[in-house]
């Protein structure tokens, strides 16, 4: 070991297999790491199986509270217009929000990464030309966009109680959205640390064994770009739920499905704020805020322990 | 520029001990200097890098050729031509007397990749770390579809041994941040040597190893040479590196070759004053008596960049014994006999400069002033 | 404020807290350790060795045999995983261990300054040369501005950069004019002790000339003393007065370079010796040593260069090798036991006398 080795305090090498218990430990470490989990941990069961912990979702029909009361025994956060239970709606919130974010971050990821990949490899005017329209979807505002291109969706997909997979169309405009307004800079990070690897040693020796472009961005850009992905998907996840939070806020979401943005809209068209009925808008505004920054700080964490080369000197 | 040899032989390369395995002739490498997206889209130039600019090169098969230079000089440039991967801006290259000059088609570029290969310079990195020693050196195989599995498996095995790295089936499975830096340069050579390459460029494949590290590998790679016939272009910056290992040697300076033969003339009977000046300040770890001292040709100055090249020689700013025509005729490499060849005005008509330890040739000249 | 002479600088005040007759650099037992989540590396174990006012002294070993960890301590620019845990180091009799962080500001640059390898990671990409070369004046010694940016150019001139390139950006600069602009910014405060760190390592043969030769005219100028820390045996031959030898965190040999390098008593110096390439000498000569360094989280009991030793005995597996001193040499190996004259334990056989060994 050189001395500059040795001043890298670096997670104890593991094999592969291991890797990924190898990053909880070093996610348990750290304190923001710690909390972040927790919460994620916490809402994600929530989100898994919401009748678990409060049964089916309530509906109008099922909804046996009082109207809009604020929280008393048996109603711990009060109920909505619809006398139904705050607590159960706020559950079953968590699942919409959270599939939808996954979802649409699944496409983000999807579509950043490949762009962000070839764009960087390739280079030259195939780069330019790609940068153009990354750089045009980043530069409009992504609520903008989504306001804009919401209803163009709509139109192209059909709407109502289509389905396809099981999921409601209207989810899928949604998703589709949010996919398509979210990509850019999850491209422009991954083409940057393309860039970076295209100019290493072990990219000009696939070259010199006769490996195509196609190999080597598969076989060595890839993997060498998966921790920063996955960095950049748990942010990207983040912004993906506060974005279809917004989006269902003004009205652009799925009635049917009450994400906790869809909550805070109906909340907002009851009129609850001015009636004082905080219990209608609060529980779901604090889980959004607690997700979105437990994700900010995983996501902190994990840029930490995926970036071993940082070093501390006196 | 062509260096044509002046009567008397061929330019360094006569003498038949060895037939021609790989021939350079007029190679150049030029690059354009452009800025910002722009002239991307525009195609607009600013300038031109010469980074190899017009040489002529002879490997001979079973030979090691060392290709010796500082930075700027064009060494590195030209082993990436030889393996392909810059392409040169003008000359061509001969394999076997077969032009491989420009390659159409992947299969005849394959089939050239599976003669001609290269072992980097950095141990460290030449590895993806995501992948296991047995994908490194497997890699070759799979990329130019030789092979079934079994038989894969086995030749990357056999490689494996073949660089010293025994168990070669428990090397196989290992990471690269398992090995230590002479492990893994082995591991590089394995990658080189699985396709059954006839010609190896080594990119100062020892010069991030320690000390102690790099004998054994260069142990390593004559030995190879002996049992396989392999031909190697070793490039380096150290000269008493190629002292050790070369049978013959090549300096380079700005893109052009000043001074080849056989590595025990160039070095005990430099021609070139840049080689002379090169070989008298190349450290030893034998202390200086008093005299020595005051014997090395230090030169003013560093290395002009290669857009910018000196009219004339483009040694001639720094040159020690420079003279008027050097600064407006630039010297073709003259044949001095012995099978060495120099780059300069000096050796006109075959004159040999005098053996003397860092000392300016006899030539008569006026001491040349340098420009920073 | 002008450059010092050697015998200026012999004359000048020394620190207030300077011991009367203290030699200038006494580093005693020095001891530093890493602590890595996969154990303690001991990279320095108990090393000791003495600079004099305008010697120039050498460190060599290969890469992990903790020179520039040594180098390092001596101005405490350790990373925050690194403690010195024993030992002194005592600049004009004054221990700098003992000091607390902010008194060692005083020293560090003023006494002693450092040339790092790769100028580039020490130089701040975003300012003129001339400003960073200034910075540690008007820090470190309360001169004005206007009057620390003259010396800077008057230091630029010394080092052999024009004085007008002093508003150059350090991408600006070859890779030799950086390593200059490095050297002088070590010179700034006008030190007793400049350590250089592979100063040379990543330049070509003749910038590493011309820098060395800087270094030697340096020395001889401003009376500097010198600590090159290298790899490069042949570095140590032309510049050095006195060399030390290090192996896995310890002393092998130390003596004067006229000494150690044409008679090597210790067998690592010997192999090391021979593993260099020498331009002047026959060709194809070059030595091998099997083996590897040990790991120094766990170094073997003992003397660490045995498992690689051609004259390993089985003391050398148990018992660590006390320093012994003779013709000026120091050594710490068991051919040479306490109160030796130099005449190594068994005689090495025929064999290992052409394999490296004593040379005439």
């Amino acid at each position: 070991m050189t001395a500059s080795e040795l001043s890298i305090v670096r997670p104890s090498g593991r094999t592969r297999g291991l890797r990924l218990l190898g990053v909880l430990r070093q996610l348990a470490r750290r304190p923001e790491g710690v909390v972040g989990v927790v919460i994620l941990a916490f809402f994600g069961s929530l989100a898994i199986a919401p009748e678990l912990f409060v049964g089916p979702l309530q509906t109008a029909v099922t909804a046996d509270g009082p109207r809009l009361s604020p929280p008393t025994d048996g109603f711990p956060l009060g109920t909505d217009e619809l006398r139904r239970n705050m607590v159960n709606l706020t559950v079953h919130g968590a699942r919409v929000s959270m599939a939808i974010g996954l979802l649409a971050t699944v496409i983000t990821v999807f579509i950043g990464a490949l762009i962000g990949i070839v764009s960087g490899f390739v280079g030259g005017r195939v780069d330019a030309f790609l940068m153009r329209i990354t750089d045009f979807f980043l530069v409009i505002p992504t609520f903008v966009l989504a306001l804009i291109l919401t209803p163009i969706i709509r139109e192209l997909v059909g709407s109502g109680s289509q389905q396809l997979f099981g999921i409601r169309m209207t989810l899928i405009v949604i998703v589709v959205v949010i996919g398509i307004t979210s990509w850019s800079s999850t491209a422009r990070i991954i083409r940057s640390q393309t860039l970076s690897l295209k100019e290493r040693a072990f990219v000009d020796r696939a070259r010199v064994i006769g490996a195509g472009s196609g190999h080597i961005m598969t076989n060595h850009i890839l993997p060498n770009v998966v921790n920063l992905i996955v960095a950049n998907t748990v942010l990207v996840f983040a912004g993906a739920v506060l974005t279809e939070t917004t989006l269902s806020f003004v009205g652009l979401g799925d009635p049917f499905q009450p994400s906790w943005g869809q909550i805070l809209e109906a909340a907002r068209s009851v009129g609850a704020p001015g009636l004082g009925a905080w219990w209608y808008f609060a529980p779901p505004g604090v889980c959004i805020v607690l997700v979105v920054f437990a994700f900010t700080l995983v996501g902190a964490a994990l840029d930490d322990i995926l970036n071993p080369r940082r070093r501390s000197r006196r | 520029m062509n260096d044509d040899a002046t009567p008397g032989g061929g330019s360094g390369d006569a003498g038949g001990s060895g037939d021609e395995i790989l021939r350079l002739e007029g190679l150049e490498v030029h690059f354009p200097i452009r800025f910002g997206f722009l002239d991307a889209i525009l195609r607009r130039v600013h300038g031109v890098v010469r980074a190899v600019d017009g040489i002529d090169l002879t490997l001979r098969r079973g030979e090691v050729l060392g290709l010796v230079g500082e930075s700027g000089s064009g060494k590195t440039t030209t082993g990436r031509v030889v393996v392909k991967l810059t392409k040169q801006t003008a000359g061509s290259i001969r394999l076997d007397s077969r032009d491989v000059t420009s390659l159409w088609g992947t299969r005849a570029l394959r089939a050239y990749r599976r003669r001609v290969q290269l072992i980097f310079q950095d141990p460290y990195e030449t590895l993806d770390p995501k992948h296991t020693i047995r994908q490194f050196v497997m890699e070759p195989l799979v990329v130019n579809g030789i092979g079934t599995k079994a038989e894969r498996e086995q030749r990357v095995l056999d490689a494996l041994d073949a660089a010293g790295l025994r168990p070669a089936a428990d090397f196989a499975a290992r990471y690269p941040h398992e090995l230590s830096g002479g492990q893994r340069q082995r591991v590089v050579i394995a990658g080189a040597l699985v396709l059954g390459p006839q010609i190896i460029v080594a990119d100062e494949p020892v010069s991030m190893l320690d000390v102690s590290i790099r004998t054994e590998l260069l142990r390593l790679m004559l030995d190879l040479r002996a049992e396989r016939g392999l031909t190697y272009l070793f490039i380096t910056h150290d000269l008493s590196l190629a002292w050790i290992i070369a049978d013959r040697i090549a300096v380079m300076y700005l893109g052009k070759i000043m001074e080849i033969g056989p590595a025990e003339r160039v070095i005990r009977s430099p021609q070139n004053p840049y080689t002379r000046a090169l070989v008298s300040v190349s450290p030893t770890p034998e202390p200086p008596s008093p005299g020595e001292r005051a014997k090395r040709t230090i030169l003013v100055g560093e290395t002009p960049d290669a857009a910018h090249i000196p009219a004339g020689c483009r040694f001639s700013p720094r040159c020690p014994s420079v003279f008027d025509r050097c600064r407006v005729e630039e010297p073709p490499l003259i044949d001095v006999g012995d099978g060495q060849a120099s780059a300069c005005w000096l050796a006109e008509g075959g004159r040999r400069l005098p053996v003397v330890d860092g000392a300016a040739p006899d030539a008569g000249p006026a001491p040349g002033s340098s420009t920073a | 404020m002008t450059v010092t002479t050697a015998a200026e600088r012999r004359a000048r005040a020394r620190p207030r807290l300077a011991v009367e007759g203290a030699p200038l650099l006494e580093v005693e037992n020095l001891t530093t350790h890493f602590r890595l989540d996969s154990g303690v590396v001991r990279a320095v174990d108990g090393v000791s060795f003495r600079l004099d006012e305008g010697e120039a002294l050498g460190i060599a070993g290969e890469s992990g045999c903790g020179k520039t960890t040594t180098a390092l301590s001596l101005i405490r620019l350790l990373p925050a995983n690194a403690r010195i845990v024993d030992g002194t180091v005592k600049l004009f009799g004054i221990d700098l261990v003992a000091k607390s962080d902010n008194a060692l500001r005083r020293y560090r640059w003023r006494e002693i300054s450092i040339v790092f390898q790769g100028a580039m990671n020490a130089l701040n990409p975003v300012h003129r040369l001339r400003e960073q070369i200034a910075e540690p004046l008007v820090q470190r010694l309360n001169v004005s501005p206007r009057e620390a940016r003259r010396r800077a150019g008057e230091l630029l001139e010394l080092v052999g950069i024009p004085k007008k390139r002093g508003s150059a950006y350090p991408h600006e600069l070859s890779g030799g004019m950086r390593q200059r602009a490095m050297i002088a910014m070590a010179l700034a405060c006008d030190p007793a002790i400049v350590i250089g760190d592979e100063p040379t390592t990543a330049l070509d043969v003749m910038v590493q000339a011309q820098i060395l030769e800087l270094l030697e005219d340096l020395r001889h100028k401003l009376g500097l003393s010198l600590i090159l820390i290298t790899h490069d045996l042949s570095v140590i031959a032309e510049t050095c007065d006195r060399v030390l030898i290090m192996y896995a965190g310890k002393v092998a040999e130390e003596g004067t370079v006229h000494e150690v390098f044409r008679r090597p008593r210790h067998p690592y110096t010997q192999k090391l010796l021979s593993a260099f390439p020498n331009i002047h000498a026959d060709r194809r000569t070059l030595d091998v040593i099997p083996g590897s360094p040990p790991d120094l989280r766990n170094p073997p009991p003992g003397c660490r260069f045995a498992p690689r030793c051609p004259f390993a005995m089985a003391v050398c597996t148990e018992v660590v090798p006390p320093e012994t001193t003779f013709d000026g040499v120091r050594v710490a190996c068991h051919l040479y036991p306490a109160g030796s004259d130099g005449a190594p334990v068994t005689v090495p056989t025929a064999d290992a006398i052409a394999a490296g060994g004593a040379r005439p």
